[in-house]
């Protein structure tokens, strides 16, 4: 697994909600979750550097969740999970943290985790490959008009 | 102005929300319900204008809005914005660099070769403003032609997701104001109402989510001749803004999501005098959420606009913030508005026992 844990939440974040809560479930029936932090969501305001004259302001808000948990395992090991997410969803938000304690520790059945990981991380890359179609079939050349070698020679 | 409390009409309201709902409907319920799938889709320009004058980034709501206000986006961000007053506020996110956008498009109108190269993107920009009378009858079909049609063609030059900025070259060379490290916090126009004079940064928060025609409007009225920004734009980009915070464990910075933005920064009439250092070319700046290239040019134009009626006076309306900031906010502008269609019994009654003593008296005069 060659993902940085900064990147799980953005690579989870692109498969169905569902899969990822159904996923974390599933952990959560064999190890032991406590809330660090109760899970959270509302509303952040979003910061921009104005490219201008670099001043912050707010440019809007954003929907985040976040969540803090650690993982207890039968024979004692505990692991920290935490995710923030551009979402409004408690409930999916404690599932990424609690996918993020697994993957972090690599607690066992990690691997199922890392498919997810990996899963979501194709849907990006494919998604990045569509933009860059979308970038590299609308580059643009202009040339002023006249300065063209061959269109001086026609004016001739 | 003088209210009055009414009562009664209880049933004639309840049956003007079913009236409403049966407009929509239709009045033959043959017509298939939009999903919101396709309105963020195919409505994606809307989308972005009612996510940007709501003020709240979230394309589902925004879709969902569109669909139970029946394109009006005026009720729509209303509706965008109550629901994020329901919401408790967590966090501010650091600033986020937009020279870190995922850009869709790219473009300068000062130089025709820019570092990174530009790319025109989905854009109508150069498109006839003809009728395509075959969009009248698609099918999925259709769609999925598109799609393949597109995606068949391989290009060849593979392109980075990220590009530098135009202003940066020319802040190298000297061309434009050097940039002073702000320490001010940025002003939240959602908590604190706008007293003159306000910072920079409320004026720029207060374009952010104004509506469309109402900073075009303003704007226009500068690019016509009340006003002398004469902008030129050297860069335009719309993109994916990923969204970093700190994670709730490691402190590190993560990806928390991505935000489609536009970003628009003019070169304008340059100023300055030896006493202050060379001339340079003043600069405006605009942005805002979602696609909408108007909207950022026009905030770009009224940015610098009001920085100059800040430093030397306001010389025409758009140079004047209390003028623009006061008036370009849709949802409450047409609040406003809508009010007028309340009753105004009592204020009226009196208008009309006022003019009635007028006209006797001015009769009684003849």
């Amino acid at each position: 697994m060659n993902i940085a844990r900064t990147d799980w939440a953005r690579a989870l974040g692109a498969l169905p909600a569902e899969e990822i809560r159904a996923a974390a479930a599933q952990f959560a029936r064999s190890l032991e979750v406590q809330d660090i932090s109760l899970p959270q969501a509302g509303l952040g305001l979003l910061t921009l550097t104005d490219s201008a004259f670099h001043q912050p302001f707010y440019l809007g808000e954003v929907l985040v969740a976040r969540a803090h948990v650690v993982l207890r395992t039968a024979d004692g090991a505990e692991a920290s999970g935490g995710a923030v997410i551009l979402d409004d969803s408690k409930q999916l938000v404690r599932a990424m943290a609690i996918l993020d304690a697994v993957l972090a520790a690599h607690l066992p059945g990690w691997e199922s985790a890392a498919t997810l990981l990996q899963r979501g991380h194709a849907v990006h890359a494919e998604m990045a490959a569509q933009r860059q179609h979308l970038l590299a079939r609308t580059r643009v050349d202009f040339s002023i008009l006249g300065l063209d070698e061959e269109e001086e020679e026609d004016d001739e | 102005m003088a209210y009055v409390a009414i009562k009664g009409g209880r049933a004639a309201i309840d049956g003007a929300a079913e009236a409403v709902e049966f407009m929509r409907a239709g009045s033959t319920g043959k017509e298939a319900p939009l999903q919101l799938d396709a309105i963020e889709q195919q409505l994606r320009l809307l989308v972005s204008r009612v996510i940007s004058e709501g003020g709240l980034y979230h394309p589902r709501l925004a879709s969902l809005a569109i669909k139970q206000f029946q394109g009006d986006t005026l009720e729509a961000a209303f509706a965008l914005r109550a629901y994020r007053s329901t919401k408790p506020r967590l966090l501010e996110t650091p600033p986020q660099d937009t020279s870190r956008m995922r850009c869709i498009r790219r473009i300068s109108s000062a130089f025709k070769d820019i570092p990174g190269g530009q790319m025109l993107g989905p854009t109508y920009d150069y498109a006839l403003r003809l009728m395509r009378l075959e969009l009248a009858d698609e099918t999925p079909e259709h769609f999925r032609a598109i799609s393949r049609r597109f995606l068949a063609a391989t290009p060849e030059a593979q392109l980075p997701a990220t590009f530098p900025k135009v202003l940066d070259a020319l802040r190298a060379e000297g061309l434009l104001p050097p940039v002073a490290e702000s320490r001010e916090a940025a002003f939240d126009i959602t908590r604190e109402a706008l007293t003159f004079p306000v910072p920079r940064s409320a004026a720029l928060a207060t374009l952010a989510r104004a509506e469309t025609g109402s900073l075009l409007g303003i704007a226009y009225s500068n690019m016509r001749g009340y006003g002398d920004i004469h902008p030129t734009v050297a860069e335009l980009r719309v993109g994916y803004l990923p969204v970093m915070l700190p994670h709730p464990v490691t402190g590190e910075t993560m990806e928390a999501g991505e935000v489609l933005i536009t970003e628009c920064e003019v070169v304008a009439m340059y100023e300055g005098n030896a006493a202050d250092g060379p001339p340079t070319f003043t600069l405006g700046y605009g942005a805002c959420l979602g696609h909408n290239e108007t909207k950022a040019i026009s905030m770009a134009i009224l940015d610098r606009a009001l920085q100059k009626g800040m430093k030397d006076g306001a010389a025409n309306p758009s140079e004047d913030p209390e003028f623009v900031l006061l008036h370009v906010d849709g949802v409450d502008s047409m609040g406003f508005c809508s009010h007028y269609k309340m009753p105004h019994y009592v204020t009226f009654q009196s208008d009309m026992d006022r003019l009635r003593t007028t006209q006797k008296k001015s009769k009684e005069r003849v």
